[in-house]
């Protein structure tokens, strides 16, 4: 554990120069007119969200996750959870820190098709995420917040919004996220200097291996190796609580903004082509690929868009592999999700526009990947321990749940999402 | 304590005080009040009991049979209409009346009754009883579902399959209802035989310890209704009906063995007539005596379809399967690859869309199907010809060549299973659980999508068997000793079907499961001997899967 220290340095930017207990040095900025100092006393109000991106609810074993598993069982454990369409990481995380669907967060997917920019890029700006989270809405009634995301594209999308935020440094190159050891160091070292009342926690070792094995000859031996690791940083995290006498005080949820689907090389699944040997659709579709779905984009006349989409549905329901075609504004996608969703079989994946564009055999987007984990742990009188809830649950539901904690009002129109203490 | 928990448990206690009646361990998720059923019924009028079932929010089942004279006996086939009433109360001295009617019947129903008592709040107990020429029926215990929004902490039901009269008592229906911790009976089918006196007995010797009437296989009509009627006067049957609601499907003996759409093992036209014809006095009978809800009416000739679900709160989706009215026909041993031919079903189209849609219930945490027919693969290891011989008999399991199918359950019909399998996949589906009957043996197993990678592969869900009641077993057909011959089979079907992780071919008796948020478990008991009237039961062993896991493990002791 590190002792509490003091920052070590404030720039004139307002970046607090932070000591992890590995003796690393951790950049963490801060909001204008934030504390640059632990506020004293541990009987304040603290909640943590740390999602283990990627992880599966038949992944947090007594054997695998000894920690997790402990902790769910003696928290409340919700085993009837669910991401919310796309099952990617970007629209659940802003789900998660909203409690609303992407129709009013503007985050449908990870990778999109910018009908403006003419290019399909993923949603990593902080303009990108057009509704209030948490990480502002706690600061308006007095609350500190942090936000330590390991993933480049979740710091870009959430960005300055929290009073305290971890830029994920070391990056690992090919799968641009900070190793789970690098993000809980920076986590633990955030409580210790600044000790927010909120922290959202993203771990992206379980997901990026998935996606960083091209030939899935290592996928089961790698990712069990994240899973143990994912579970040995949420330990640390509820042993450095336990030991400075932050839990009595504390909510942890912990949950998955998906889970994860693995295909061979023989079960790929590339809409492009068929929609390129079509008249009405040749030269006329973008498609923007999320792993397990694909979003499709009519960029042809709108007068002749009905006809166009019609025909896109019934082009990908014939492809092998395909499982279920929907309409956007049915999965509450929002404008920016394009004109079809398609989703795969589980055990396929899409690559698109070409055969050769996805070669990673973990993927997720797809409702196979849909459970996740979601349970509360935490000393606060708020848990109630050894507990399990049949009923659903949703990555919707983590906002009003620590709004609830901290008797923060709903946002302007309401949560669609339940607090679950 | 969950305030449903709380409300359920206030009113039995309640009502336990109110009547000095004693419950022992649990109470009743489902808020039933104490039981006032022990005994059998004198009353000359209602011989055959009263029953309930299919509970649902806010109404159920209720069921009995008058006998407005000693000639007018089951199948009588004509004589008088005859009207009475019903009542169902929440007290036991029906002092709290919360509904009641009146009731006609007649030979055209074979003076049977059924009323689906509405109104009712949900996860409420009640009592019910009939009036004929001012005589009251016994009382029946009943109760109501869990609202659809609510969620119960746990649920317990009574699992049972494969009751033949002739091949002994029904002890394991006496120590269901000996239980004061039940919610209902999920009944999976085989709740009667269709055989003559001499056929299909106890043990290896088929010796009728009882034997049925009409004394000959039940074909027509008045057979059908006899042979219901008789179940109906075993006292220990008689007694669980009174106590608890029924949630009951029916598998082949019902109608007659191996039955498919079209015709059955156990069904020669040139002797017997039309099968469509006997179908439908099978059904009709069924209809008539059981206290089920056939196409979503209790009102006769309104249609057969038996499949259906009920809900209960968040916790539990239960979609109870007819497996036997719309199957192709078996395949015949000479032509097996055809069981995986897409032109085949053992579901039918839309008993298959309307499964996907009940899995697809997205506010219930378990999804659970009652089964006539096991689903998980079974394939078989190489076996002595004369062991083969012995399992086939009892299972209909082994080919003799042995090619690794049992035609008459889901690995006759793989095209469907792997249908089924995928829409779970494919839609991330958690927590499946198929309980099954049929095959007069005990089983728990994880059901892999592919079951030739297990256990390097996904699973779908989990099946738990039950046993029989009565009817023989492996231990019959090879005539050894229990827990003898079997078991050497036991172990080399598990070595050759891993995800297979409890078989036991010998034991009969009946199962408990317990559903609560955290797992499902199944406690296996059994009775110590069919052809005692007063056999004893003995826990064996339990299962359980826990929540997401969508794999089996043993437990070290049944529910308390």
């Amino acid at each position: 554990m590190s002792a509490p220290t003091p920052p070590s340095q404030v720039s004139r930017r307002r970046f607090l120069q932070l000591t992890a207990a590995s003796g690393a040095a951790v950049v963490v900025s801060a909001a204008p007119g934030a504390p640059l100092a632990a506020a004293a006393g541990n009987r304040k109000k603290r909640a943590y969200v740390v999602v283990v991106d990627g992880c599966r609810p038949d992944e947090v074993t007594r054997e695998l996750m000894p920690r997790l598993h402990s902790l769910r069982s003696h928290g409340m454990n919700f085993p009837n959870a669910r991401a919310l369409p796309i099952f990617e990481t970007l629209p659940n995380h802003a789900m998660m820190m909203t409690g609303v669907h992407p129709n009013h967060t503007g985050v449908p997917a990870n990778s999109i098709y910018d009908r403006d920019a003419k290019a399909i890029r993923d949603l990593d700006r902080q303009s990108d995420l057009r509704f209030p989270t948490l990480l502002q809405r706690l600061q308006s009634v007095g609350y500190t917040t942090g936000s330590v995301l390991s993933k480049e594209y979740l710091y870009g999308l959430f960005g300055t919004r929290a009073t305290y935020r971890w830029e994920p440094s070391p990056v690992v190159p090919v799968s641009g996220h900070a190793p789970d050891e690098a993000t809980m160091d920076a986590t633990i070292a955030m409580i210790d200097n600044v000790d927010p009342n909120f922290i959202f926690v993203s771990l992206g070792d379980c997901d990026r291996v998935g996606h960083s094995d091209v030939t899935g000859t290592t996928v089961q031996a790698s990712r069990r190796a994240a899973l143990k690791t994912a579970d040995q940083q949420v330990g640390r995290l509820v042993t450095h609580l336990r030991e400075t006498g932050r839990w009595a005080n504390s909510v942890l949820m912990v949950l998955a903004d998906h889970s994860m689907d693995w295909s061979n090389p023989d079960r790929i699944v590339s809409l492009q082509p068929h929609f390129e040997n079509d008249p009405l659709l040749a030269g006329n579709v973008i498609i923007a690929q999320n792993g397990g779905a694909d979003l499709l984009y009519w960029t042809g006349a709108d007068t002749r868009r009905r006809a166009a989409v019609t025909r896109m549905r019934e082009i990908a329901l014939a492809v092998e592999g395909v499982h279920e075609v929907w309409d956007p504004d049915y999965l509450r996608l929002g404008t920016r999700a394009g004109d079809v969703v398609a989703y795969c079989q589980a055990g396929w994946r899409f690559s698109d526009p070409r055969p050769v564009s996805n070669p990673i055999p973990g993927n997720h987007g797809h409702p196979a990947t849909r459970v996740i984990p979601f349970f509360i742990a935490g000393g606060s009188p708020l848990v109630q321990h050894g507990t399990s809830y049949s009923r659903s649950v949703h990555t919707l539901d983590v906002a009003p749940t620590i709004g609830r904690v901290f008797g923060l009002p709903a946002p302007r129109g309401g949560y669609e999402g339940v607090s679950r203490l | 304590m969950t305030e449903f928990n709380r409300r359920a448990f206030l009113a039995a206690t309640a009502a336990t005080a109110a009547t000095a009646a004693t419950t022992v361990g649990r109470t009743p998720a489902l808020a039933l009040g104490p039981d006032v059923t022990a005994g059998n019924d004198p009353n000359p009028y209602f011989r055959h009991g009263v029953a309930s079932g299919d509970p649902l929010p806010d109404r159920v089942i209720l069921w009995t049979r008058v006998t407005p004279s000693a000639d007018l006996g089951p199948g009588v086939g004509n004589g008088p209409s005859v009207s009475g009433r019903w009542q169902i109360a929440t007290d036991r001295t029906f002092d709290r009346v919360v509904d009641s009617g009146r009731f006609t019947t007649s030979p055209v129903r074979d003076y049977t009754v059924k009323v689906d008592a509405s109104g009712l709040q949900p996860s409420t107990g009640y009592y019910y009883r009939f009036v004929f020429n001012g005589v009251p029926s016994r009382i029946g215990r009943t109760c109501t579902a869990p609202d659809r929004f609510a969620s119960p902490h746990n649920l317990r039901f009574g699992v049972v399959s494969c009751s033949n009269l002739q091949a002994g008592y029904f002890s394991p229906y006496r120590h269901l209802a000996a239980r004061d911790d039940l919610d209902a009976i999920v009944h999976l089918g085989d709740y009667l035989y269709e055989y003559g006196p001499g056929r299909y007995g106890y043990g290896h010797s088929n010796t009728d310890i009882r034997s049925h009437v009409p004394a000959h296989e039940m074909v027509s009509l008045r057979d059908y209704r006899q042979r219901h009627a008789q179940y109906k006067q075993d006292p220990d049957l008689q007694r669980l009906h009174a106590k608890l609601p029924f949630i009951a499907t029916w598998d082949d003996h019902e109608s007659t063995n191996d039955a498919y759409r079209r015709g059955a093992e156990n069904h020669q036209p040139d002797t017997e007539g039309d099968w469509q014809h006997r179908k439908w006095r099978a059904h009709r009978a069924y209809d008539e005596w059981m206290p089920t809800r056939m196409s979503d009416t209790a009102k006769l000739g309104d249609g057969d379809r038996l499949y259906r679900s009920l809900r209960f709160g968040t916790l539990a989706n239960l979609s109870m399967l007819d497996l036997r009215s719309y199957r192709s026909k078996q395949v015949e041993q000479s032509e097996l690859s055809e069981v995986d031919n897409p032109n085949r079903s053992i579901t039918g189209d839309p008993q298959m869309v309307w499964l996907k849609d009940q899995l697809l219930t997205p506010k219930v945490q378990w999804k659970i199907v009652g089964n006539p027919v096991m689903i998980a693969p079974v394939v078989f290891p190489p076996l002595p010809n004369d062991l083969t011989a012995a399992v086939n008999d009892v299972t209909g399991l082994l080919p003799p060549d042995g090619v690794p199918y049992n035609v008459d359950q889901w690995d006759g019909y793989t095209a469907d299973r792997h249908e089924l399998f995928s829409h779970i996949a494919n839609h991330g589906l958690q927590n499946t659980v198929f309980l099954t009957g049929d095959i007069h043996s005990a089983w728990a197993c994880d059901l892999p999508r592919d079951a030739g990678r297990y256990p390097a592969t996904k699973t779908v869900g989990t099946e738990f068997v039950c046993t029989s009641v009565t009817s023989n077993n492996l231990d019959d057909i090879t005539n050894s000793p229990p827990r003898t011959t079997s078991i050497a089979i036991e172990e080399g079907i598990k070595a050759s079907n891993r995800h297979v992780k409890y078989l036991n071919f010998d034991d009969h008796g009946y199962s408990v499961v317990d559903i609560s948020s955290a797992r499902l478990q199944m406690d296996y008991y059994k009775i110590s001997d069919r052809a005692d009237r007063n056999a004893t039961s003995e826990w064996t062993q339990s299962w359980a899967t826990a929540a997401d896991t969508q794999r089996v493990h043993r437990v070290e002791g049944p529910v308390a």
